[in-house]
């Protein structure tokens, strides 16, 4: 009792230190599109005392270049390292990394990260004489690059009138919201950012002049090429549900509600969307079960050759990965950042703008910290595919699930507009996929070819 | 409409059968995997000719763990050969020790007492969990399971911890002597094992429940590495692997050595003959071999632990002290060794992996005239390259393991 006492009271601690996280966000990004107003006043550009839009866009997006990119991803993604460690520990009766104590603390394994970091740095960079120069050396930051870019567009928290810090700048059109950028194409340019970090898992195959990377770059390039069409197909049904590829507009339209008052959530929408796109996204990591670039029992992996600050780049990019992916879906299928504890129209009526925008920000990185931690769990947990089952999960299971989806979708919304079908739909196959899995979770492999649900999704949402 | 286009028409519009499966210009890859590579554990080297993920051919070049195993023993006395037969199936040493006691006491034509029997069946018994748990763990961990490894590990280090308070040493425990054992369990040592055991129950149910049902697991190892009933015989197959097959044969049912005739127990038979049959025969023989230990547990009686005959045995110190031929057997013991009679025998055991058996030439002289090793594992190392034709490089891995090839038997 003592011990859930504690543990309620830390995750509570750790939601209130998220939404004190987002309402910092959000002065940041406030603050600095301040100064640039200052800064264009004092250049003369605008008279003084006005309030220049232009100026407020160029200071809030570096605030949330500062605090998202750099602050949510770098950090995040670096935490995942040492996350990784501790979590397969309390999965494995294990005790984790807690060699390196401050003050005779281990701190929960935090001062790994350090030491990694030094290590990386610092250790030899040793390159095979045979490699192709220019492209094993750019192999790394194409690995990397995508990755980084692809946060740009998921919205962390809700637009806020700029009226909520300065008292004078209240007026339409100037809001700061917890997004670097806002693109109509949205999430195209998701996909088209997503297919490009192939290119550096490929080309440190090829580059490395060595048969075991080669057979990695190859197995990578393969296998991220094919899941993208799946992870595209996946994504489908939700514009056609909320008629936008806006991420944040989505997030708007998920708190719309349906089935009597409970939000339109993409999950409830679109469930199959969710497996498919879940499991094709975490085929795009490239992590366990889907790990067969690296496949470190049998080909070693298509970065054998690099070493140093490289082949961290590249460690690195996997779990930005997973932290960029787990806010996507957040995003997109999660409700972003409404909080779903408590109605957001009532939020919105009894606390100031700042904290509305903050406890929203804090329900996302919530959302998001649960995502991460169940694709590590899912991680510890399966074995590898093979190549081969790879190809098939994806042709013949995914990507048909995802065509029918797509059609249900589509004749969903046709016949009944206000998604009130479609979300009974998305109900009744949510039920019959738990039934389904509680009833052949537990049945001897007989069965061959699974039903459209089966392979990973089911095996994930059994995990879970 | 024109006869030359009726005739076209005629035509199936898709590809004959035989143009999609015209061969594709490829070239084929040599890729060295081992002596140091991940999943070739014990040391192997395989050479494989890759079309595409496909294996070609494989070759494997062994040796590396070459320690002149065989010739080591011919210059030692007999009792000195025991440590070196710790380190042929290193993952289950006493095995390797009873077996070659076993033999020794053949030639000898000694009875062993009642009590060092069973402590002889316990430890075997104790040391075939031990082996089998390593195999499924690596057998997870290769194919990305690493959590079952370590749940496989948990129970295998508590295991040796007894083992350790039964003959001192973890990995290269030595307890078996020509003519009994070493030492008596310590006290309290029955009870302390049963509750390991019942620890070792939790885990091995664990793993069972992580794999044996995984879908992706089964489709890693279902119809992977198949070897035919027939083909598992000509191959010389022995143990799990055989059995695996579909073939009953277990020398402790077929040739019952130490108690084993007085315990019940079972032999799992797979119908398979794949990788998943090998694992779920593994899986199976730990109940087994559970099973066993208890029974021995229950049924055990206090008594001697070796032979009263000082030809073989070392006297009690009292003895070496307090009289004459007390003395005389201890100097001529630990001075000449062991008299073996003259004349040679094949002492058989069926070991963790299969069919260990010793063949023993002796002159007379207190050393070995001649030793030979058949090890368990090296029939099915040898049928790797067999087993292997035509399948993903990826089958290469879970094949290797569930074969569970030891370096330190195979290439002596």
């Amino acid at each position: 009792m003592k011990r859930f006492v504690g543990m309620s009271l830390t995750l509570a601690a750790l939601v209130g230190v998220l939404v004190l996280l987002g309402a910092g966000f959000y002065w940041v990004a406030a603050g600095l599109g301040y100064a640039c107003n200052g800064l264009a006043i004092w250049l003369g550009w605008n008279p003084p005392g006005t309030w220049s839009p232009f100026a407020f866009h160029v200071g809030i997006t570096l605030g949330n270049l500062l605090t998202l990119m750099m602050v949510v991803l770098m950090i995040s993604g670096s935490l995942l390292t040492v996350a990784e460690r501790k979590w397969s520990a309390l999965l494995q009766n294990r005790i984790g990394a807690n060699r390196i104590t401050v003050g005779g603390n281990p701190l929960g394994g935090i001062p790994y990260l350090l030491a990694d970091a030094l290590k990386m740095l610092t250790k030899e960079r040793a390159a095979p004489d045979v490699r192709t120069r220019l492209l094993f050396e750019l192999a790394p930051v194409l690995a990397f690059a995508p990755v980084f870019c692809l946060f740009a567009i998921v919205p962390v928290g809700p637009p806020i009138d700029l009226g909520a810090f300065f008292a004078g700048a209240a007026g339409a059109g100037r809001t700061v919201a917890l997004q670097v950028a806002s693109i109509d194409a949205g999430l195209l340019y998701l996909f088209a950012i997503a297919s490009l970090s192939v290119y550096g898992t490929s080309l440190a195959g090829w580059a490395s002049n060595n048969k075991l990377a080669l057979l990695g770059g190859v197995r990578a390039s393969s296998q991220m090429i094919s899941y993208e069409v799946s992870m595209g197909l996946s994504l489908v049904g939700t514009m056609m549900a909320y008629r936008t590829l806006r991420l944040e507009e989505m997030v708007v339209a998920q708190g719309a509600p349906v089935l009597g008052g409970f939000p339109a959530l993409g999950l409830l929408l679109q469930p199959i969307g969710f497996l498919v796109f879940f499991t094709s996204g975490f085929a795009e990591t490239k992590r366990a079960p889907f790990d067969l670039p690296e496949g470190e029992s049998e080909i070693v992996g298509y970065f054998i050759e690099y070493s140093g600050m490289k082949f961290g780049m590249m460690f690195l990019a996997e779990f930005l990965e997973i932290a960029v992916f787990a806010g996507v879906i957040t995003a997109v299928f999660l409700g972003g950042w409404h909080p779903l504890v408590v109605d957001t129209g009532w939020l919105r009526a009894h606390v100031t703008p700042l904290w509305f925008g903050a406890i929203g920000a804090g329900a996302f990185l919530v959302k998001m910290i649960v995502l991460m931690w169940l694709q590590l769990v899912i991680r510890w947990l399966l074995p590898r595919f093979r190549y081969d089952q790879v190809q098939k999960l994806c042709w013949k299971i995914l990507l048909p699930a995802s065509l029918v989806n797509i059609f249900v979708t589509g004749a969903a919304i046709l016949i009944d507009p206000s998604l009130q079908l479609l979300a009974w739909i998305g109900l009744a196959t949510i039920i019959v996929i738990g039934l389904l899995v509680a009833t052949t979770g537990r049945a001897a492999p007989a069965h061959d070819a699974g039903p459209a649900h089966g392979g990973h999704g089911a095996a994930a949402a059994a995990g879970h | 409409m024109s006869t030359e286009v009726k005739e076209a028409l005629k035509q199936p519009v898709a590809p004959r059968s035989s143009e999609l499966d015209a061969p594709l210009q490829s070239k084929r890859m040599l890729v060295n995997l081992g002596p140091s590579h991940p999943a070739m554990h014990g040391t192997a080297r395989a050479v494989v000719e890759l079309e595409g993920e496909n294996i070609a051919s494989c070759k494997l070049d062994i040796g590396f763990l070459h320690r002149g195993f065989e010739k080591s023993c011919e210059n030692v006395t007999w009792t000195q050969c025991f440590p070196y037969t710790d380190r042929l199936n290193y993952v289950s040493s006493i095995m390797n020790n009873v077996g070659f006691a076993l033999a020794v006491e053949k030639l000898c034509k000694l009875e062993v007492p009642e009590r060092a029997q069973y402590l002889r069946t316990i430890t075997s018994e104790i040391h075939r969990i031990c082996d089998h748990l390593t195999l499924v763990g690596a057998l997870g961990l290769e194919l990305g399971a690493m959590t079952v490894f370590l749940y496989a590990i948990e129970g295998r280090d508590l295991l040796w911890d007894r083992l350790t308070e039964l003959c001192g040493a973890r990995l290269t425990s030595n307890y078996a002597r020509i003519g009994g054992v070493s030492r008596d369990a310590p006290e309290g040592w029955l009870e302390k094992t049963s509750a390991t055991l019942d620890r070792v129950v939790l885990l091995r149910d664990e793993i069972d429940a992580l794999l044996t049902r995984n879908r992706i697991f089964v489709d890693r190892t279902r119809k992977v590495g198949t070897v035919s009933r027939a083909d598992a015989l000509d191959l010389g197959f022995t143990g799990p692997c055989l059995r695996a097959s579909g073939e009953p044969y277990d020398l402790r049912k077929a040739a019952p050595y130490l108690v084993y005739d007085r315990l019940d127990f079972d032999i799992p038979v797979g119908s398979n003959g794949d990788t998943f049959d090998r694992y779920l025969m593994r899986i199976e023989e730990m109940k087994q071999s559970d099973k066993m230990i208890r029974q021995c547990f229950r049924d055990m009686a206090p008594g001697e632990l070796v032979v009263r005959d000082f030809r073989y045995v070392l006297p009690p110190k009292p003895e070496v002290y307090g009289t004459i031929e007390g003395v005389m057997a201890h100097f001529k013991l630990i001075m000449e060794g062991i008299q073996v009679p003259a004349g040679e025998a094949y002492g058989y055991t069926e070991a963790a992996n299969g069919e260990l058996g010793f063949y023993l030439v002796s002159d007379g002289s207190g050393r070995p005239y001649k030793l030979g090793l058949r090890a368990p594992g090296w029939p099915m190392l040898a049928a790797l390259p067999v087993i292997l034709q035509g399948a993903l490089l990826s089958d290469l891995v879970p094949v290797f393991d569930s074969i569970n090839m030891i370096g330190g038997e195979v290439e002596q």
